[in-house]
């Protein structure tokens, strides 16, 4: 065994995917570390990802051979399935408008505590908090807050009278998408408080006391220094959210199960309808559905760092 | 000036206590029904708790099952880390410690799963759990767990493994460490702070975790407590405070936890998320 087995740079290039090694380390020592990771990942990410593809072209019956049928799922989930498209239209809503509230929240609460508030490491811990509360405890929770009879919410309309705004909030289809959306939003705002916390805490004084020099009071100081030098947090964080939207299952279907009348259905919660609540047994069509899914998702994500990409790079 | 600018400070306070209000009201006010009986909440559902009713808690534990569930939970998730985080801090060691053809290859490959949906496995899972007898097992869930954690663990150990001064490991080499000693004696020792974040990080991703149980676990033996949380307010609709006194008792680890590594946490959930 060589020096040389064991890596010398640990600074890699980024861009290059192969890298050729002429006394590279023994084969084995590689696979000995590697082996298990890439068992896991081969038999319970890469085989589940190829068998869904299968899936997405075959008709599964229960107790006779996979029946091929092509691109059938596929029309018949674009054409004749007015729920899919449903389930797409809420989930693009939801993903279109939220990642916005979260992190634009989230950012408004890190410069809040930025500009020194009292006691910020208190907020800061009970600001976080709901990040870490299982989506189970959130939904049934914020299910109380929703209640009709003795929810908070209609109690407090009810209080400053407007008992006409009081409502069952996710007993209808017009208000549940948004009880939903906020209640999600609810929990992740920290998250992104604390990110861009972090990131503003990165920043150079000199900058902002520039800018204070200058006269710049703390919006100007907000909107025209802050916020461009975390701009790459700021994308980060809205794709991070992004992706959490397009796969967002868990509180609707604790809150909600896609209902009234499909108003909070989304892709996620369809697709596990259609595989396990439907008694039809054909895991093939809702496979499809997550196929094409799966697409939109990578696709709105090459998207929106296309779209964001850095033109000129800030230095700091 | 220094009067508009004591408004200013008096207006951003306020505004930051009603956000408090709003964040952590909901949690303290599950805590407030988890000491009170349904019909106690049922008359003034905001009420501070006259009597303490801890008994609640036993009860959970011992006449609704919460006891399994919570057991369960317990061996899935500490489990799952550990195995976690032994597979990840090697393959994360030898991505970052060792030079050879399809290195980047392999880190692209593992690190992009991340951005997959779970939909575009969950069914297939189900399906292969099945063939192989690990459908409602907790053996099953594990290994599920473990993969979907992996990309995770692997990205943010590589990071910092790759830190790590490589003269270490020379100076290792010379004297004649092996490459698993060198491992073990050397990455993972000095790489402690960012494993015990993601053992952190990855044990309440899991404690909480819902949409794979639901998925591969039928029996209510094998339950977790976000499943049992889940059946319990289905059977009980009504009974506003033992369900909330179960959600306490889901809620609780994680806030200790959190009481203990807040820093550690914090960092670990936002890692890779700054630039």
């Amino acid at each position: 065994m060589t020096d040389a087995s064991v890596g010398r740079g640990a600074i890699r290039p980024l861009g290059r995917v192969f890298r050729i090694s002429p006394d590279g380390p023994p084969l084995g020592t590689v696979m000995t570390f590697l082996t298990p990771a890439l068992l896991v990942y081969l038999v319970f990410t890469a085989y589940p990802v190829l068998r869904t593809f299968y899936n997405s072209v075959h008709i599964l019956h229960p107790r006779a051979a996979d029946e091929y049928v092509g691109m059938q799922h596929y029309v018949q989930m674009t054409t004749a399935d007015p729920t899919f498209w449903v389930a797409v239209k809420n989930t693009m809503i939801w993903a279109g408008f939220a990642p916005l509230l979260d992190v634009g929240i989230g950012l408004i609460l890190a410069i809040c505590l930025y500009a020194k508030a009292p006691f910020a490491r208190f907020f800061r811990i009970a600001w976080f908090t709901p990040v870490l509360i299982s989506y189970v405890v959130v939904g049934i929770l914020w299910m109380w807050i929703y209640n009709f009879d003795w929810g908070i919410l209609n109690g407090a309309l009810r209080a400053v009278g407007l008992e006409s705004w009081t409502r069952a909030w996710l007993g209808e289809p017009d208000t549940a998408l948004v009880a939903v959306m906020v209640t999600h939003t609810w929990k992740w705002a920290g998250f992104n408080m604390v990110v861009c916390l972090a990131a503003l805490s990165a920043l150079p004084k000199e900058v902002l006391e520039a800018a204070e020099l200058d006269n710049c009071n703390w919006f100007g100081k907000a909107w025209f220094v802050m916020i461009p030098m975390i701009r790459p947090t700021l994308v980060n964080l809205l794709i991070l959210s992004l992706i959490g939207k397009m796969k967002i299952f868990d509180l609707v279907w604790i809150m909600t199960q896609g209902g009234p009348l499909w108003a909070t259905e989304t892709v996620s919660t369809y697709v596990y309808k259609r595989a396990f609540q439907w008694q039809t047994f054909d895991l093939g069509y809702p496979s499809a559905i997550a196929v094409f899914w799966f697409f939109v998702v990578l696709v709105a994500v090459m998207a929106l760092k296309y779209a964001f990409r850095q033109r000129d790079r800030l230095e700091y | 000036m220094p009067h508009s600018k004591a408004i200013t400070r008096a207006l951003l306070l306020i505004a930051i206590s009603l956000y408090t209000a709003f964040s952590a009201g909901p949690f303290a006010w599950t805590a407030m029904l988890s000491f009170r009986t349904t019909s106690e909440i049922s008359k003034a559902p905001y009420a501070w708790p006259e009597t303490f009713r801890w008994q609640k808690y036993v009860e959970a534990w011992t006449g609704s099952n919460y006891d399994t569930y919570f057991v369960n939970s317990m061996v899935i998730t500490v489990l799952a880390v550990l195995v976690t985080t032994v597979v990840g801090a090697m393959a994360a060691h030898c991505l970052a410690r060792y030079r050879f053809r399809g290195n980047r290859l392999i880190y692209f490959i593992i690190f992009s799963t991340i951005i997959f949906p779970p939909q575009i496995t969950i069914i297939a899972l189900f399906q292969t759990l099945v063939d192989y007898g690990l459908y409602n097992s907790r053996v099953g869930l594990i290994l599920v767990y473990v993969s979907v954690q992996l990309p995770l663990t692997v990205f943010l150990l590589e990071g910092f493994f790759a830190r790590l001064p490589q003269d270490l490991f020379d100076a290792a080499r010379m004297d004649g460490y092996s490459d698993a000693e060198i491992f073990w004696k050397i990455t993972v020792p000095i790489g402690m702070p960012a494993i015990v974040t993601t053992v952190i990080l990855n044990t309440v991703h899991i404690w909480n975790e819902f949409l794979y149980a639901v998925v591969l676990i039928s029996d209510e033996s094998k339950r977790t407590l976000p499943l049992g949380i889940q059946k319990f307010m289905g059977d009980q609709l009504e009974d506003i405070g033992m369900i909330a006194t179960g959600m306490m008792i889901a809620v609780i680890p994680i806030v200790i936890v959190y009481a203990i590594f807040s820093e550690k946490l914090i960092q670990g959930m936002t890692a890779g998320a700054v630039k």
